[in-house]
């Protein structure tokens, strides 16, 4: 039975990454969203790949005449990391050595991410991830940028946002009515930020956009917000007093929070 | 007649006893089963809750989004490894490459644009370089170099630093110089004792063939993906315990700020694909610090020594990465100095 264990711990991690890229938006918790479709052909390629490893284990069992062969291509390994283990006393012991028929060993530390995808999806990074991290903004020339798309409100990333406010000396922010959308955080004396987490990969290189809201009573901590209101000046262009940029709120309305958690940096 | 009577009672007698214990297993198994699955029900939203304090909550978030990236990328790179081992020839490479190891270690740095992804596809596909007789020097330049100077990861980082095109030569400059002298260093001081490579060509049927391949790919991919996930844990646990306000506190040395990046790559483990944007965002430090980052980032880092430690062994990944590490970040600062 134990000869089935890479099959099997191929298939779940095919099935994991499956349940999160095609069976559901889960994904976009962890990736950006240009990954799925890599995300879906390997979890599928897995899947197909896990029931091949069984066929062939399957199939090695079954010719008992091929015994050499099936030590090789059934499942592995004994023999040849045999070899290689001896000659190096060092490393010995190494849980990446120890090879049975089961295959090697340390794949077994596979199942926590994908039992934990299949069920328990860890949740989207959220403020606790934002404050712990000062807030960086992606240091850039002062210059004009595009028009804004027309429409009032315009919807606007916090990215961009913050992007126009600090460094547009076109000023394009300016007489809009904008809206934003993002979770809360809140600052030092009573401020509160709309905030939203950028990524460019995956959750670990997460970096924090945000505005502050004024006008408005703070909601709590981490509740998903859209606020609808016009840009407030601060500091000059390009200075560090102009960061973060601040918005007077007309309207906070609580929204659930989108299958898309990150902005794409 | 009578031998044969007693045998075919011993099979019906040894068929029922199987047939006995496999209902015995599956009525146990299929108890223990159902119990576990009920008490894990009821408490499992419980216990996962008094459990998910926010910090635990983004350990799991930052373990499985590095592990989840990573895997497509692994896929690959075990897919081209296995091909390599299964279909490919040793001679093709002794062809494509020049015979002599001085020669060899630049080519095969050069060679590392054509493989586009990030640092965990490269690892394996250098292994069944090796095992395919590449001299290790050549293919390990090619295992420094593909993270780091391939199309993708030079157009990430164009993007991240617009209007600064000299960022984006810098690191393809840095990181093909030290992949080079890292391959030359090797041959001149490494030792084959260092390097475990697992010799599965070896006892295989000579030209391999779908089996090969298949068994290939799933032990690759199985191995490199448990160390995979032993980086993520790692680089998921650094990611949680070292505020990256800290940094701040660093900012005002040249030198120290070079040095604090330099380390931060390691422990960030950002893929090469993204860190250009990570170092665009680490505003306050100078460009040759951010420059290290970028450099050292893909080529040494948890995830890349966990790896390594599968695929050569520990003695080679920790004197390797360290002398990468060293030598990734003299090279940024020349180039650093030099160009920006």
């Amino acid at each position: 039975m134990r000869r089935y264990g890479p099959a099997a711990l191929l298939a779940l991690v095919g099935t994991a990454i499956l349940r999160v890229s095609l069976f559901s938006d889960l994904y976009l918790r962890y990736v950006q969203a240009g990954l799925r479709p890599y995300l879906v052909v390997s979890g599928a390629a897995l899947v197909l790949l896990g029931v091949a490893v069984a066929v062939v284990t399957n199939r090695a069992d079954e010719e008992p005449g091929d015994g050499d062969d099936e030590g090789h291509a059934g499942h592995g390994d004994g023999d040849d990391e045999g070899h290689a283990g001896h000659g190096d006393g060092d490393d010995e012991g190494h849980a990446g050595h120890g090879h049975g028929p089961g295959g090697p060993r340390v794949a077994w530390f596979l199942t926590f991410p994908a039992l934990a995808l299949l069920l328990f999806p860890p949740p989207a990074l959220g403020s606790y991830s934002a404050e712990r991290e000062a807030a960086q903004r992606a240091a850039r020339g002062v210059g004009t940028f595009a028009a804004l798309p027309s429409g009032n409100p315009v919807d606007l990333t916090l990215g961009e946002f913050g992007s126009r406010a600090v460094y547009d000396s076109g000023r394009s922010l300016q007489g809009r009515t904008v809206r934003l959308t993002g979770f809360v955080t809140r600052g030092g004396g009573g401020t509160w930020y709309v905030t939203r987490l950028l990524v460019s990969c995956c959750a670990a290189d997460a970096t924090t956009a945000k505005a502050e809201v004024r006008g408005a009573q703070a909601p709590p901590v981490d509740t998903w917000v859209t606020v609808t209101g016009t840009w407030h000046p601060e500091g000059g262009l390009g200075a560090d007093a102009a960061w973060p940029p601040v918005v007077d709120a007309r309207t906070v309305r609580q929204v659930p929070q989108p299958d898309s958690p990150y902005e794409k940096r | 007649m009578e031998n044969q009577r007693t045998e075919s009672r011993r099979t019906a007698a040894d068929g029922i006893r199987l047939g006995l214990r496999a209902l015995v297993y599956a009525v146990l198994g299929g108890a223990a089963l159902l119990a576990i699955a009920t008490v894990a029900s009821v408490l499992g939203p419980v216990l996962a809750l008094d459990l998910y304090t926010p910090p635990v909550a983004a350990w799991w978030t930052v373990f499985t989004a590095i592990t989840v990236q990573g895997v497509p990328f692994l896929l690959l790179g075990t897919l081209v490894s296995a091909a390599i081992g299964a279909f490919v020839p040793e001679r093709v490479f002794q062809r494509l490459l020049p015979r002599r190891t001085v020669l060899a270690v630049p080519v095969a740095g050069a060679a590392g644009v054509v493989l586009p992804g990030c640092e965990c596809a490269s690892v394996p596909v250098a292994g069944s370089l090796m095992r395919r007789g590449v001299v290790p020097a050549a293919a390990l330049a090619f295992l420094l170099s593909a993270p780091a100077i391939n199309p993708v990861v030079l157009v990430a980082t164009s993007i991240a630093f617009p209007g600064q095109p000299e960022m984006v030569l810098g690191r393809l400059l840095a990181s093909l110089g030290t992949a080079v002298v890292m391959g030359w260093l090797w041959a001149r001081f490494g030792r084959e004792e260092w390097l475990r490579l697992p010799k599965r060509s070896g006892g295989r049927a000579p030209g391999g063939g779908p089996r090969a391949f298949v068994s290939g790919l799933q032990h690759d991919f199985l191995h490199a993906g448990g160390f995979l996930v032993v980086g993520a844990a790692a680089a998921a646990t650094f990611d949680i315990v070292v505020p990256r306000s800290l940094l701040e506190v660093f900012t005002g040395s040249a030198w120290l700020s070079v040095l604090l990046l330099a380390l931060l790559a390691v422990v960030l483990c950002v893929c090469s694909e993204a860190d250009a944007f990570v170092a665009a965002s680490l505003s306050g430090f100078s460009p040759t610090a951010r420059l290290a980052f970028m450099v050292v980032g893909p080529m040494v880092d948890l995830k890349l020594i966990a790896l390594q430690t599968g695929t050569f062994g520990r003695v080679f990944a920790v004197r390797f990465s360290a002398a990468t590490w060293v030598v990734a970040v003299t090279s940024s600062v020349l180039v650093g100095w030099w160009l920006l």
